[in-house]
């Protein structure tokens, strides 16, 4: 079982990290997403003892390690919570600067530091 | 009025040097006084200050001119400030530096710890960037300071180093307790070099003496303290006070020799050639501070008596004529030898009481400084025979740049008047005067205190007999053959002058200053690439932390045994089957999440990897965890749907299937996102092949639910035993909708 | 179809309602806590928007509008709950009824200050939930 653990979680993040890698932000919110999702089950995958449910446990049969599942419980909400602000920030940028891919707002935000840097500060206060 | 109250930093600061004086000197004549205080216990470090002999000759140097100096600031500053057109407000923002300077000059004579040694380092060198750029408005005094601040502050970290290595090396950074080791060793050796570079880099020595022309962009009393007796003297201490681990091994002393060699040619040459009246006065100062060296070089008790005697002449007598210099600027408005002239009519006191200065550095009889002449000869005397006529050219050579000096001040025609100027601005030159010709006379407590620092730097008594012997032995004849090389220099001048202006000129175009402009001009290079390389593009930051991570996996997997440490786990038929099954769902869902080509299809294929692994947990006998799975990944697809549904439609239509990228972006980022999930799978297997040996709190929880009124363990634990995770937890989600309201409605949350 | 989910929609939001109070109440002694009863709730709010939009629903559903006091509430709740105990110099999350201390019972619900916690946290993800879709649920773009 943990090869199988092992290498599920190992997909799950592979494919979220390829997702980081991409220009369009909603599959960067996936991704990230996806590697929340690979954490959770290793976290599961950890547990020391697997049996029946912890509820009503019966003191001779083995029962499932319950920390770990209330970890892995706390990490879903918070998972939810982070992607639902996440989403929301895309939401925000698709609209400020009218493009979903990361190298079109790069390049706006580029232009602008050009902008200011030319307005702005004066290169040779360095050195002499 | 309001003038009186902005004087009062002024006088404060002259109280306080005044009382750390007194204190100094009490100390001193009891014996000397210690503190120590544990400051980090763990790490072996300590505060604690000692005032032995080497401390004492700084404490009383940097007390004692500071006195005087601030006196002097007291009434020049004002008019400096009058004349660069400041409000006199500005004293307040001068004076709390200088005490602080000087109080962290003398924490710095008595520290006995590596890295509090270093930490007062870093402050001389903040406050010496606040005072050398005190006329803010000016860029060359801000480019000084930062040249300052630099080149001292960076080469400090030589000296942390050093104390690391010597940490690791004897595990403590005591200097009492690192000395009284012997033994060598390469780290010792590496430790002793850094610890030089970092006290040659702040007395200004070559080759990273060319911030100290510089920083003469700071006001005179500035320059005046911290030039010629603090700041610069802090680094001779460091090689006073580690000069037994220096002495182990020759090459480092040999070094020191070298490089004060270099500094007296360097800075006299320079001295001879430089017109403005500070600049030579810095030179100066590079080239004495070069004796000092030379002399820690040689070694021995001779050389260790005579280096902290010339340095505390030095500082008497550089203070004051560099005071000297800032009385005649401010009195003739200007500041060049070659614009000034024939002043001794107008201020005759000053001219006397500088002279008497000026003989000092000559090392002329009757001043304190014929005496460390003769200490620093007879110290050469020791050495090898080519040390002796080094010596000789030496003093003829301070003699000469001393002699064009004060002679381009005071005697030849009078090319500008001299407007009269405050009393205060020429009595503490005339009394540094008066205590440099009563140590011609009187030279015995001087000695005394001298002898008292070379026992802590030599480390057994040194007995110094400074006096007059009027008969033919060698350091009378050499100081003899000093004074007529340097008078035929000034008499004949033609000699050296051309050779002197091209050895600046040169200096200049291919100095280390030049290297040191260049590497300030390829950093912030290199800070501009980083930024549009790295900063700016997300992926590759992302990529940059997988890759190298994946690497550092991998190589962790080569280097360690595997045998047996990977376990592929027992797959119990039934419900295992099932999971494995799921696990397979789970596995296919998510690489078609990687593959999908239009939002919809990435939505529905999360929220099949988000069902899968909720029934997966199911079957792995975690119901609650399944319940929330279910729940919170339909929501999560809900959100989805609404985010990607609010996108501006012109976005929408572009943005859904992206225009393929170049394939060798993508096969670059298969790479990646593959090099990551490998390492994560082979850190992932190991880890689970390992499970802990003890119980954990499992089972714990388990026995103790009952006791508190549950069945469900899991909910017990989230809203009993671990609440306050809980607590937190729902805290995040309430700080997440704030964030979503405040970016979508400017914070109205309904 | 429309018809259908809307029918579906307003028929099962006061199920889901009583569905979430078991959730909670029996959450000590078989699956479930706060948190899942909380999402069901908001699941059935969220239909509701989606059968209805956003105007149709919340003119249905007038004290959805109070989702963020609720939300207040459940976290102070959850606070006090956690917090209360200090004053009387015993450390945080100290429940009542203490071990070995039979809880009251009112037919066959516990009375148990953790139950309380839950409750605190039911609310709370409820509020945030609806106040959540709220906010994406909007019709018209915010200003940029």
């Amino acid at each position: 079982m943990n090869l199988v653990f092992a290498l599920a979680a190992a997909v799950l993040f592979g494919a979220g990290a390829y997702l980081l890698l991409k220009r369009d932000l909603v599959r960067v919110v996936v991704g990230a997403s996806l590697i929340s999702q690979s954490a959770i089950l290793t976290l599961l995958a950890s547990a020391l003892t697997r049996g029946q449910a912890p509820i009503h446990p019966l003191h001779d049969a083995p029962v499932s390690d319950p920390v770990v599942q209330s970890l892995a419980l706390t990490a879903l909400v918070i998972g939810l919570a982070v992607t639902a602000l996440l989403l929301v920030v895309v939401d925000r940028v698709s609209h400020a600067y009218h493009t979903l891919t990361q190298d079109d707002v790069a390049a706006s935000e580029a232009a602008r530091d050009a902008v200011l840097e030319r307005i702005g500060a004066d290169p040779e206060a360095l050195t002499e | 009025m309001s003038a009186s109250w902005h004087h009062a930093p002024a006088w404060t600061a002259v109280a306080a040097a005044g009382t750390a004086f007194i204190a100094s000197l009490a100390s001193w004549s009891r014996g000397g006084t210690a503190i120590d205080i544990p400051w980090a216990p763990t790490l072996g470090l300590r505060l604690s200050f000692t005032l032995d002999g080497l401390g004492a000759l700084y404490c009383l140097l940097a007390s004692g001119i500071g006195v005087v100096v601030f006196g002097y600031g007291a009434c020049y500053l004002p008019l400096h400030l009058e004349h660069e057109r400041e409000s006199p407000g500005a004293q307040w923002r001068f004076w709390p530096w200088m005490a602080l300077f000087m109080a962290a000059m003398m924490g710095l004579a008595l520290a006995q710890d590596l890295v509090l040694l270093f930490v007062l380092f870093d402050v001389t060198a903040v406050c010496s960037y606040f005072l050398i750029g005190f006329d803010r408005d000016r860029r060359e005094a801000r480019v000084a300071a930062l040249m300052a601040l630099v080149v001292t502050g960076v080469s400090a970290v030589a000296v942390l180093i050093a104390a690391v290595l010597l940490y690791t090396e004897r595990g403590t950074t005591s200097i009492p307790a690192l000395l009284a080791h012997s033994g060598g060793g390469t780290t010792m050796t590496v430790a002793a070099v850094l610890l030089a570079v970092g006290a040659l880099a702040k007395s200004a020595q070559v080759p990273l003496h060319f911030w100290l022309p510089r920083a003469m962009a700071a006001p005179t009393p500035v320059s005046a303290y911290l030039h010629s007796a603090a700041m610069v003297a802090a680094g001779v201490l460091v090689v006073g006070r580690v000069h037994p681990l220096l002495a182990r091994s020759q090459a480092v002393l040999d070094g020191l020799l070298a490089v004060g060699l270099a500094s007296i040619l360097v800075g006299g040459a320079l001295a001879l050639a430089k017109d403005e009246l500070k600049q030579v006065l810095a030179h100066s100062t590079i080239s004495q501070y070069g004796y000092v060296l030379v002399l820690y070089g040689i070694g021995g008790p001779a050389g260790a008596g005579a280096a902290a005697f010339y340095v505390m002449t030095h500082g008497i007598a550089k203070s004051a004529l560099f005071m000297t210099a800032g009385t005649v600027t401010m009195a003739t408005g200007e500041d060049r030898l070659s614009r000034v002239g024939g002043l001794r009519k107008e201020m005759p006191l000053l001219a006397t009481a500088s002279g008497v200065a000026a003989a000092t550095l000559a090392a002329l009889p009757l001043t304190l400084g014929f005496f460390k002449d003769e200490l620093f000869f007879k110290a050469a005397l020791e050495a090898a025979w080519p040390m002796r006529l080094a010596a000789v050219g030496a003093a003829a050579l301070t003699f000469a740049y001393i002699g064009r000096f004060w002679m381009g001040l005071f005697l030849g025609t009078r090319r500008v008047t001299a407007h009269p100027v405050p009393r205060l601005l020429v009595v503490p030159i005339a009394v540094l005067a008066a205590v440099a010709l009563l140590g011609g006379v009187f030279v015995e407590p001087f000695a005394r205190v001298a002898a008292d620092a070379a026992r802590v730097t030599h480390g057994s008594v040194v007995v110094l007999a400074p006096a007059y012997h009027l008969d033919a032995r060698p350091e009378n004849i050499m100081a003899v053959a000093a004074w007529a090389l340097g008078g035929l220099a000034l008499v004949v001048p033609r000699v050296w002058r051309s050779t002197v202006r091209t050895l600046a000129t040169v200096g200049d175009r291919l100095g280390p200053r030049r290297g040191y402009t260049a590497a300030l001009t390829a950093v912030d290079h290199l800070s501009g690439v980083l930024h549009r390389l790295e900063v700016r593009d997300l992926r590759n930051s992302v990529a940059a932390v997988l890759v190298p991570g994946g690497v550092l996996a991998a190589l962790g997997f080569a280097a360690t045994p595997t045998a047996g440490a990977y376990e592929i786990g027992r797959i119990a038929p039934g419900d295992d089957l099932m999971v494995v099954a799921l696990l397979a769902l789970v596995v296919i869902a998510a690489l078609a999440v990687a593959a999908a080509r239009a939002h919809l299809h990435l939505v529905l294929a999360v929220s099949v990897v988000g069902f899968a692994l909720a029934a997966v947990y199911a079957f792995l006998g975690a119901p609650d965890v399944a319940l929330v799975a279910v729940v919170v990944d339909t929501v999560t697809s809900l959100v989805f749907v609404a985010a990607i549904a609010r996108l501006p439609r012109d976005v929408l239509d572009r943005g859904g299937a992206p225009p393929a990228p170049p394939s060798g972006r993508r096969w670059r980022d298969v790479l990646v996102g593959a090099i990551g999930g490998l390492a994560l799978f082979g850190a992932i297997w190991g880890f689970l092949s390992r499970p802990s040996l003890d119980q954990g709190i499992a089972a714990e929880h388990i026995r103790l639910a009952p006791q508190a009124h549950g069945q469900a363990v899991v909910t017990v634990i989230l809203a009993d035993f671990r609440g306050l995770d809980t607590l937190a937890e729902i805290t995040v989600l309430a700080v997440a909708v704030v964030g979503v309201a405040t970016l979508l409605r400017r914070g109205r949350l309904w | 179809m429309t018809i259908a989910v809307r029918a579906v929609a307003r028929l099962l939001l006061a199920p889901s309602l009583v569905v979430a109070v078991a959730i909670m109440v029996k959450g000590y002694s078989d699956v479930g806590d706060g948190f899942s009863a909380g999402v069901l709730v908001a699941l059935a709010v969220s239909l509701q928007y989606v059968a209805y939009g956003r105007r149709g629903a919340e003119a249905a559903l007038p004290f959805l509008a109070l989702a963020p006091l609720v939300a207040g509430t459940g976290l102070l709740l959850a606070l006090a709950v956690g917090f209360f105990p200090l004053l009387g110099g015993k450390p945080i999350f100290t429940h009542w009824p203490g071990p070995g201390v039979h809880p009251t019972r009112i037919g066959t619900l516990e009375m148990l200050t953790a139950v309380v916690f839950d409750i605190g946290v039911f609310l709370l993800v409820v509020g945030v939930l609806v106040i959540l879709v709220h906010q994406l649920a909007d019709d018209e773009p915010p200003a940029p």
